[in-house]
């Protein structure tokens, strides 16, 4: 069998590597993940804590929407640090005066 | 006896000459040979043998043995077949058939915008509001955020759904309204996981700077915060409770005080009950 006539000569040389390409030690992924090991034998172990899961939470209800009202302007935050909203002393004081007492 | 297959006729034709030839001169019997008798240079037949056409014949049938059949237009088949006697069943005429159920709360209802319409005209996909601020999205629950999250998924889903169903229908315009919907989608979805980044981040310089308060103990036994303006106050605390009267005691068995540094610095009397409701701090 004959590759493609478009493909003979140097001009597949120019393309880009694909998961067939290469003999051996190549390896490229699909961009889906690992999700456990190979096994030597050529199989393959799923772990499922490397598999992803989706938390949906019950929706009923629930009113926001993705989008807000063009007639609300836009106000950026005001801060009293440089750090600003990741300014560590505003959230412990935050914590202490919010959250301090179980 | 050998001798080469090319020059030895078939059994059947071999016989058949025979009994010709046995037969008296004249007399023919009926379904013999012509009498023009040949052997033939290959295995062969004496039916393969007759002629089928007299000299001079004219060919003047149609060798296409299916002409004028057609499927499409339901002709049937030229020839008898061996199943032409079978009962086959006919299938339902279209105004007979029975309308598919539908499940009226099916989940994948969700991925559509309405149900008479596959794809919202580029006017109604247009009615839309800007993004989220990331300072909106601050004041925010984890609640709230993990709930929008999944709210914008299944709105870019939706409109996903519609892109493509316009393309492959070629329904016309509509994937600039589309996608401008799609990035205020994005915009919202961006700030939502800019907030929980940025808490996580403010937790733990929070977590390293607590580790230096002394207000707060990690240690595990004993409450994690004791304010120091609270431990000032005990002090006091002790000295006024012995001056209270017992009936007071009596009544506010469980104090609640909600502390906060301005609270703590005007000091009400400890046997007034809080309104805020919080659990009783003994």
């Amino acid at each position: 069998m004959q590759p493609t006539r478009a493909l003979l000569g140097m001009r597949y040389r120019k393309l880009r590597l694909t998961t067939k390409d290469v003999n051996k030690g190549y390896y490229k992924g699909t961009g889906s993940g690992s999700m456990g090991r190979h096994t030597k034998h050529g199989g393959y172990i799923i772990d499922w804590s490397k598999v992803r899961t989706y938390v949906v939470p019950p929706l009923e209800g629930f009113k926001l929407t993705p989008f807000v009202s063009k007639a609300i302007q836009r106000v950026h935050g005001q801060f009293d640090s440089a750090a600003g909203p990741r300014d560590p002393n505003t959230y412990l004081s935050r914590w202490k005066a919010e959250n301090g007492f179980d | 006896m050998a001798s080469p297959a090319a020059i030895r006729p078939s059994v059947g034709a071999a016989l058949h000459s025979c009994r010709t030839a046995s037969v008296g001169y004249g007399l023919r019997p009926l379904g013999a040979a012509p009498s023009r008798i040949h052997a033939a240079g290959i295995s062969t037949t004496a039916s393969m043998m007759k002629r089928h056409k007299y000299p001079g014949a004219r060919d003047n049938k149609d060798h296409n043995k299916t002409r004028g059949e057609s499927a499409l237009r339901r002709t049937g088949t030229r020839w008898r077949l061996s199943v032409s006697d079978e009962p086959l069943p006919k299938p339902v005429a279209p105004e007979d058939l029975v309308p598919v159920e539908t499940d009226p709360n099916h989940g994948l209802w969700e991925f559509f915008a309405s149900r008479e319409a596959a794809v919202s005209p580029p006017a109604e996909d247009a009615k839309h509001g800007r993004g989220w601020m990331v300072e909106e999205l601050r004041g925010k629950s984890w609640e709230d955020l993990h709930k929008l999250w999944w709210v914008c998924v299944k709105e870019r889903n939706r409109i996903s759904t519609a892109s493509y169903d316009r393309n492959r229908n070629s329904l016309g315009f509509g994937d600039a309204e589309a996608r401008a919907r799609d990035n205020e989608v994005k915009v919202t979805m961006r700030g939502i996981k800019h907030v929980l980044t940025e808490r996580q981040y403010a937790w733990e310089d929070a977590v390293k700077l607590a580790e230096n308060d002394p207000e707060i103990d990690l240690s595990g036994d004993g409450p994690v915060f004791t304010p120091s303006e609270f431990l000032e106050e005990e002090v006091e605390e002790t000295a006024e409770v012995e001056e209270v009267d017992a009936k007071e005691l009596a009544l506010d068995g469980a104090e609640s005080v909600k502390w906060t540094p301005d609270a703590a610095a005007a000091a009400p009397p400890p046997s007034e009950p809080k309104a805020q409701g919080e659990a009783p701090r003994l």
